[in-house]
């Protein structure tokens, strides 16, 4: 690239930001979720690192399930914060995925602001990857805080999850990079009658670092205890 | 080997530098002729009239009525002082300002590799300074910083006076003792006892000596000796931090402004970090289209690196500064620039000195909050599998 172009582009870049031109080939950092069928979706490779993912869908749709695999995946190669706002998080569960629990960090916050001071303190302190487990009511000073966070989060270079049931603030839809939206399609059952997974179907709703609306399928089975 | 290298007084210079004409003139320095005040430099036409430093003007203009008489610039002053530093810093990193205004002293051990022959590398420094502050310096060069000060100030130009380490005591015996930095009650009592030369200073014993004019006067007897315990102190380039950033078109919202902002503090972070060095000072220029440029100064209680920390010190202050015009530049200087030194053991660590470790970052949370908001689970194999029994929780 020319001297000169690359110049106008690091003006635009100062300027305008993620609006500004950019090379379409993508550079962007990933962190394995440990689903291939997921990394394959996010057209990076997984979570992008120094950003926001929202998985959002009904409840029993699987983005628990999928957000704490991706914990567990973590959690085998670094610090891991579970910041959980409904107080549901079974950690014989996360086990099951062969979480690390010696590296898991779960944060249980009276409310939203200890929670997000919380994910913003452990991020600065080097967790590899946070997950935030919203409440199902909305979260009210969520998008006050979400902007001080992510600024955190792009400074340490860890990777910000966050799990919500009810619909997203217009203001965690605009920060989040990435927008994974999941459905159930079916359960599945073993020949015993036993629950044994979920089909799950994910759409990539908003992306910005690779391209939106891919969608896939896939057969997530539950851990067998 | 220390070289003491000699130029005119810095004001002198500067003037010089600012009118070339005033070089072959008287030149007084100080303040104008009907001034009261004193005499702070003088060319060698004024003093050939009589003319010292820290006589009153008045009696300058007695000596020499046909002077030109100038007030000091003192910026121009310190610009010439540190140009001279910067070009002999050049050559060495041991390089250190006198007291006396127009000396300074370069360390010259370890320039044998480059310079083998020493006569070579006086010429370059000569040729160096000339070039830099466009006058002719004279070195000395010898052991110590008072020996190679006594050389330089024997020194004529082209032809530098070394006195090499062996012979300093040889050099220095036929000195009056006028040049030991002496009072004038010792220097009448030494007179009185005839002693007016460094030679019969150093005839003498140094327990001798010592029982006569007591422990303070053996630093002047070491000094006839040749012997100076000063260290040479290093004199360090200033270091200047500065990003800026034209605006094309120029903007007019707080928005856009807070966005290059965040990149420039980013910028000036960078470099911060690559010199280990932590600012108390962030000085903003808004440059406004047909207005006089905008400046906001913002300080820190302490050295701050990161850029988080920087921009958010700056950004309510950019909030609330009155823009009237759109911006056409911005530009971000860090100043009063101080070491790291609080955070020069996290940059060793991922990222910057800013990060804290994980534990400590618990214990801050634990100890805001309270001790069970940050818990770690452990499963208890042997319990029995009702999840409350199974699970052990315990605050990090």
């Amino acid at each position: 690239m020319p001297d000169r172009l690359q110049e106008a582009i690091t003006v635009l870049q100062t300027r305008f930001g993620s609006a500004a031109p950019h090379s379409a080939q993508p550079d962007h950092p990933a962190r394995p979720s440990g689903i291939a069928e997921l990394d394959a979706l996010t057209g990076i490779g997984g979570w992008p690192v120094g950003r926001l993912s929202l998985l959002a869908g009904p409840i029993g749709s699987g983005k628990r399930t999928i957000a704490q695999r991706s914990v567990a995946s973590a959690s085998r190669e670094g610090s891991v914060v579970y910041i959980d706002f409904p107080g549901r998080l079974d950690p014989e569960f996360l086990s099951r995925f062969d979480a690390d629990l010696g590296r898991l960090l779960i944060v249980r916050p009276k409310n939203i602001r200890e929670g997000m001071a919380s994910a913003r303190v452990l991020a600065r302190a080097g967790a590899d990857l946070v997950c935030l487990d919203l409440p199902r009511a909305r979260a009210a000073g969520l998008d006050a805080e979400l902007p001080h966070l992510l600024h955190r989060v792009a400074e340490a270079t860890c990777t910000l999850l966050l799990v919500q049931d009810a619909d997203a603030d217009d203001a965690v839809r605009y920060y989040a990079s990435l927008i994974l939206a999941f459905q159930r399609s079916a359960f599945i059952f073993g020949r015993d009658g036993d629950l044994e997974g979920l089909q799950v179907e994910a759409t990539v709703m908003k992306n910005r670092l690779a391209a939106p609306g891919r969608r896939a399928r896939w057969v997530m089975p539950y851990p067998i205890p | 080997m220390i070289a003491c290298i000699r130029t005119p007084h810095p004001s002198l210079v500067a003037a010089w530098l600012t009118a070339p004409a005033l070089r072959n003139q008287a030149l007084v320095l100080g303040g104008l002729a009907n001034e009261r005040g004193t005499v702070i430099a003088a060319s060698e036409q004024a003093r050939a009239l009589g003319v010292r430093e820290g006589k009153s003007l008045n009696q300058a203009q007695q000596a020499a009525p046909d002077a030109v008489f100038q007030p000091v610039d003192t910026p121009a002053t310190a610009r010439v002082r540190a140009r001279l530093l910067a070009t002999l810093h050049a050559i060495s990193p041991e390089v250190a300002a006198a007291d006396e205004p127009g000396y300074a002293f370069l360390k010259l051990d370890g320039l044998a590799l480059r310079w083998p022959n020493r006569r070579q590398l006086l010429e370059e420094i000569v040729r160096r300074v000339e070039s830099s502050i466009a006058v002719q310096p004279v070195i000395g060069v010898a052991g110590t910083m008072f020996v190679s000060k006594l050389a330089a100030d024997r020194a004529e130009p082209r032809a530098p006076v070394i006195v090499e380490t062996a012979e300093t005591r040889a050099y220095l015996g036929p000195l009056p003792i006028d040049v030991l930095p002496i009072d004038k009650d010792l220097h009448q009592y030494l007179e009185l006892l005839g002693l007016r030369t460094l030679a019969a200073l150093q005839a003498i014993s140094r327990p001798a000596f010592r029982r006569q004019f007591g422990i303070k006067a053996l630093e002047a007897y070491d000094l006839a000796l040749g012997i100076d315990r000063r260290r040479l102190r290093p004199w360090h380039p200033p270091h200047r931090i500065e990003e800026s950033q034209p605006l094309e078109p120029p903007i007019d919202d707080t928005q856009a402004l807070q966005f290059i902002a965040r990149a420039l503090s980013e910028r000036i972070s960078e470099s911060l970090l690559a010199a280990g060095l932590g600012t108390r000072l962030i000085r903003i220029v808004l440059d406004q289209e047909g207005a006089g440029p905008l400046r906001v100064e913002v300080g820190f209680a302490y050295p701050v690196t990161m850029t988080g920390e920087i921009f958010d010190g700056i950004r309510p202050r950019l909030l609330k500064a009155s823009i009237a015009a759109p911006l056409e530049r911005i530009t971000v200087r860090a100043g009063r620039l101080e070491p790291g030194y609080v955070r020069q053991p996290g940059l060793l660590l991922r990222r910057d000195g800013f990060q804290e470790s994980l534990a400590d970052a618990i214990a801050r949370l634990q100890e805001e909050y309270r001790p069970e908001l940050v818990q770690r689970a452990s499963l208890r194999q042997d319990a029995p599998p009702l999840p409350d029994r199974r699970i052990l929780w315990k605050p990090a």
